[in-house]
């Protein structure tokens, strides 16, 4: 009987402790079939390690380490050898910008790699937004057409904001405001920190249009396109070129300053860094002086944002008379 | 009582092509109801716990189905509309997060979706394999998009054609597979997902191409200062790469680009308040609640089931009263049979234990079949049936 098949040989088979365990693995495999499937609804949470605030150039990061409380880690990622502005981030890099709690963006244009990445929105503050009514251009703009579209431009916003001192004041009151969302309860210590960040950078301002009103009307030049926000604050005229200050210049390099200088007659050009000796020899030729102002995107070897602005007006002062040089 | 099953089932073994059509019917009648009760179940559950998990849907004004059905399910249903003027708008209340839907795209005949990052934190949708969306051209799957079509981070995917027919149209996007998401029994499940900026790149709004500045005379027709008009030689590009992301843009004002719907996520109670009667007297934009639509759907869904109900039942009932007869005449049929066993010493009592025996085992069988089923379906068709109610919305 018990070799039997189907349903009779297999009751025949069955012991009594056998179908009951069958029985418990049946009514397992329902409760399984039963619990709740998927994943949670719950918004992902960043667990326990301290907030972190990301951003796209130094000034930010300076800001925003002036102004946090302790326990909130500022990270500016970019490696130091390279242009804040110009620089792009790995898909791992980007990752870390998606799991900041706070990812502080500049503005008008720059860190070009914002556009295109997938950054979570509902934590991006563009600091600059807001501050002006419309940002500079930088005067590299391309109309073109193809296609039935009509023409369209890809026009270029002037993009260092922070060589204003009241745009950067401005930045940073975002950054302040971020911060507060970020950490309520320490909203005291950052508007106290604030009030001293705005004294700071007042001060800084108050010297640079001080150091500008002294040159007046007088032109300038400058080694690079990113002294728009200084100039357009402090009333300067400047005209760009677009020299390196680790290169030498080329042949064609002075031709075409020296037509740049039948223009504009400049006296101080202003330099990112310390150009090379035979490149400040043939400005000094020209009777031009070379005063180097460094925009701090990146952080500098020695000092701060604020120890560099600082060197930048004091240079800036000397060479415009505005300030006895020391 | 085992003899009797042994003696019954050796019967029925028999007479295979008799029991087999007998348990069948039975099975039909007996898991119809079962099915359908499982169906309607699993659909209502599932419909409302997708709606319920979604606060407020801001869409265009017109069919608050297709709205709900179009930006939570993703079948489309060609609804208008809203721009991303219009979540710049909801963020900037301060009372909610906007979360930005594009559909209506496909990706290899899976709805392509694009949607921000905090979409994904909103559903809960947790990596399998890979990393989330980095950049423009990319895109994560759900799990069913990958077990279907055998796609790994790395691998590419197109976009299919929205204009078939109109050459001049928009051409597929090859995208870059970068993940692929854990099953979450859900629509999200065979969906491609994208940075709304892929998917406005896919359906024509943002394009790239060759640098006009350095671009072969044969490619530009004019040139003036700060101007450069391009004949059609001009590459565009069709596959966005490191190489060539830089060089894509997008055309006019990026607020008024298109989004379907915009998911809003009060930050609590009283902002959603606060938001809902904000739109109460929108002329062109409604903000509802997805589980209120729902419900509505859920009421259809019940009033159609009662129908097929009584349908099944008389259906049912006729399949009862033929399984009776059936065995009524096969009784009457094996009376020979039966006098046989009782002058082999078999009892009155043993026969009736052994017709019931047979009648127990096929009805056994059938409940055991028609169980099967309704678990089947309950637990793993909910997407598939999910599919078939919305499609035939």
């Amino acid at each position: 009987m018990a070799s039997e098949p189907g349903p009779a040989g297999l009751l025949t088979m069955l012991d009594s402790s056998t179908r009951r365990a069958c029985l418990v693995c049946l009514l397992g495999l329902v409760a399984l079939g039963c619990s709740k499937k998927g994943a949670p609804q719950t918004p992902a949470s960043n667990g326990e390690r301290p907030p972190s605030v990301y951003t796209v150039n130094y000034p930010l990061a300076y800001f925003a380490e002036r102004l946090a409380p302790e326990g909130v880690e500022v990270v500016f990622p970019a490696p130091p050898e390279v242009d804040p502005a110009f620089w792009k981030p790995t898909p791992d890099a980007i990752g870390q910008y998606q799991r900041a709690d706070l990812i502080l963006l500049n503005g008008a244009g720059y860190a070009r790699w914002t556009r295109t990445a997938t950054l979570p929105k509902s934590r991006l503050v563009t600091t600059a937004d807001g501050c002006r009514d419309t940002f500079l251009r930088t005067g590299d703009t391309m109309t073109h057409q193809h296609g039935p579209d009509g023409d369209h431009a890809h026009e270029g916003a002037a993009f260092t904001t922070w060589l204003d001192m009241r745009l950067a004041l401005c930045q940073a009151s975002r950054v302040r405001d971020s911060l507060i969302e970020l950490a309520p309860e320490s909203k005291h210590s950052i508007e106290t920190n604030f009030e001293a960040l705005t004294h700071d950078l007042t001060q800084l301002d108050t010297r640079l249009r001080g150091a500008a009103k002294a040159w007046g009307d007088q032109p300038m030049l400058a080694s690079h396109p990113v002294y728009q926000y200084l100039a357009d604050a402090c009333g300067l005229r400047i005209e760009s070129t677009h020299f390196e200050p680790g290169e030498a210049l080329t042949p064609k390099d002075i031709q075409d300053l020296d037509s740049l200088l039948e223009q504009h007659p400049a006296k101080v050009m202003l330099w990112e860094a310390q150009p090379l000796p035979d490149t400040e020899q043939t400005l000094g030729d020209r009777g031009i002086t070379v005063v180097v102002f460094d925009p701090a995107a990146q952080p500098p070897a020695n000092g701060d944002f604020l120890t560099v602005m600082t060197g930048n007006a004091t240079r800036l002062a000397c060479a415009t008379g505005g300030e006895t040089c020391r | 009582m085992k003899d009797s099953l042994y003696l019954a089932w050796r019967y029925l073994h028999h007479h295979r092509a008799k029991t087999l059509l007998l348990v069948l019917s039975l099975t039909v009648f007996l898991g119809l109801p079962l099915v359908m009760r499982a169906m309607s179940a699993v659909i209502q559950q599932s419909l409302m716990a997708r709606a319920e998990s979604t606060p407020l849907l801001l869409g265009k004004k017109g069919s608050s189905l297709d709205l709900v059905v179009e930006a939570l399910y993703f079948q489309p249903k060609g609804i208008e509309a809203l721009t991303a003027a219009d979540a710049d708008e909801v963020d900037a209340t301060g009372l909610a997060l906007a979360i930005p839907m594009r559909t209506g795209l496909l990706a290899q005949q899976f709805p392509l979706v694009g949607t921000s990052l905090d979409y994904f934190a909103f559903r809960g949708l947790e990596s399998a394999n890979g990393r989330a969306l980095a950049t423009l051209g990319e895109c994560v799957i759900g799990a069913e998009v990958a077990a279907t079509l055998g796609l790994k981070p790395g691998d590419p995917m197109l976009t299919s054609p929205s204009t078939l027919f109109d050459l001049a149209g928009v051409y597929p996007l090859r995208l870059h597979v970068v993940g692929t998401l854990k099953p979450s029994y859900g629509p999200d499940d065979r969906a491609v997902f994208v940075d709304v900026k892929t998917a406005w790149v896919a359906e024509g709004l943002g394009h790239g191409h060759q640098d006009l500045a350095t671009a072969s005379g044969d490619v530009v027709l004019k040139r003036t200062d700060g101007t450069a008009t391009a004949n059609a030689k001009l590459v565009q590009y069709s596959e966005i790469t490191d190489a060539n992301v830089d060089s894509f843009h997008f055309h006019g004002d990026p607020s008024s680009h298109p989004l379907s719907a915009i998911i809003v996520v009060p930050a609590d109670d009283k902002a959603g308040v606060l938001l809902r009667g904000r739109f109460v007297n929108d002329s062109a934009r409604q903000l509802l609640r997805p589980a209120q639509v729902v419900e509505g759907l859920n009421a259809q869904i019940f009033r159609f089931e009662r129908v097929l109900q009584i349908i099944v039942w008389t259906v049912g009932l006729a399949t009862a009263l033929m399984f009776v007869l059936v065995m009524v005449l096969s009784w009457r049929l094996r009376a020979d049979e039966l006098r046989t066993m009782t002058r082999l010493g078999c009892s009155r009592w043993k026969a009736v234990q052994i017709m019931g025996a047979e009648v127990f085992l096929m009805v056994g069988t059938s409940v055991a079949l028609a169980a099967f089923f309704g678990f089947v379906i309950a637990h793993y068709g909910e997407t598939w049936l999910q599919n078939l109610v919305l499609r035939g919305s």
